[in-house]
């Protein structure tokens, strides 16, 4: 491969990468505030005035959200919560927080963000690529998703852990190093450009749907509506 | 307008009603996770024995995904599927949930109303079906 196709996937790329990542999802946002509109508020919003204390008031809440876990999916499905949870975390905490790229960013930019050691990121990689493997079996072996799984869940899933599993690699120093490397950039360029054109933007919609809908899983009574 | 519902569809009603809709329909087609989490809001789906027919997902994808992946192309077999979907599989009680958002009734309803539109509907004793599905 020339030189200068990868000095252009080591640097322009990027940015280029990251510009439809931020223009693609303001776009995405656009489009939601467009398609939805305010919700009329009703007189029977307003909170009626309780007459407990706040000691009952507390232990009310706190027997609310007890029923409210039990009866939720953490309660019904807690694997898959759990494993959903710590994929999305890590999903963003391990790009963020690892060496390699914030002393590319120091490089840059001249700032980076902190640190982990590399043993824990390294582990944490293995965790975040056990996940994926728990999504792909859950995909394969679980009769109702099997029922709506389609080539594009695979290769969304494959893109997701493409830039982790060469990071994986390239640490690790396995196959050609050069080549691993440059799989890795181009895996995770494509990850940021595809992003906000695929499901892969629920990462948006996921908190505007909680926090903009009224709906028994939404924190408050929601403001837009359909 | 007089529809016959044993005709040839009218595809360019059909064409002009799935393009007027065209923006909130495939956004919620794109935005659905396949995720299978709305299946356990749906009790048609606990009653029928978690059958993944019943989940809400399958049956926008199978119902309002097939109306536009077939847009040109639509026929009176596909719409007599669609039938057995949106109103068998279906009761519109709006219970169903969606981690994303997506608007399953208004999707359900939609195709309902593209399939009234061609005069395919459930039509009780008429076709020797019974008057109700559920």
């Amino acid at each position: 491969m020339s030189r200068a196709l990868i000095d252009f996937i080591r640097g322009p790329m990027f940015w280029i990468a990251a510009a439809v990542f931020v223009c693609g999802l303001s776009f995405q946002a656009w489009r939601f505030f467009r398609l939805t509109r305010d919700k009329p508020r009703r007189f029977t919003d307003a909170p009626a005035q309780s007459k407990k204390s706040r000691a009952e008031r507390f232990l009310q809440r706190l027997g609310q959200l007890w029923l409210g876990c039990r009866r939720s999916l953490l309660g019904r499905q807690p694997t898959l919560v759990v494993v959903t949870v710590v994929f999305h975390c890590l999903l963003f905490v391990i790009p963020l927080f690892l060496w390699a790229h914030n002393r590319r960013l120091k490089d840059a930019l001249g700032v980076s963000l902190g640190s982990l050691p590399e043993a824990l990121t390294h582990f944490l990689t293995g965790v975040f690529l056990l996940c994926c493997a728990f999504f792909l079996l859950r995909r394969i072996l679980v009769r109702q998703v099997r029922a709506l799984t389609a080539g594009t869940d695979l290769l969304t899933l494959g893109i997701t852990a493409a830039p982790f599993l060469t990071g994986y690699l390239a640490y690790l120093q396995w196959f050609d190093y050069k080549t691993i490397l440059l799989l890795h950039m181009v895996s995770g360029e494509l990850m940021l450009v595809l992003v906000p054109f695929t499901k892969l933007g629920h990462m948006l919609f996921f908190f505007f749907y909680r926090f903009f809908f009224g709906d028994e899983y939404s924190f408050g009574q929601g403001s837009r509506t359909w | 307008m007089v529809v016959d519902p044993a005709g040839a569809v009218n595809r360019e009603q059909v064409k002009q009603i799935l393009e007027r809709n065209q923006a909130k329909m495939k956004y919620y087609l794109s935005h659905c996770a396949h995720c299978a989490l709305c299946a356990e809001s749906c009790f048609l789906y606990q009653a029928h024995d978690r059958d993944p027919q019943y989940m809400p997902a399958y049956k926008v994808i199978h119902s309002v995904g097939e109306l536009y992946r077939k847009k040109d192309k639509v026929d009176r077999a596909l719409l007599l599927r669609i039938k057995r979907i949106v109103w068998k599989n279906c009761a519109l009680c709006q219970r169903c949930y969606c981690p994303m958002g997506v608007s399953v009734p208004s999707m359900i309803a939609f195709a309902r109303m593209v399939c009234r539109s061609q005069g395919v509907y459930p039509q009780g004793d008429a076709e020797g079906e019974p008057e109700s599905w559920l």
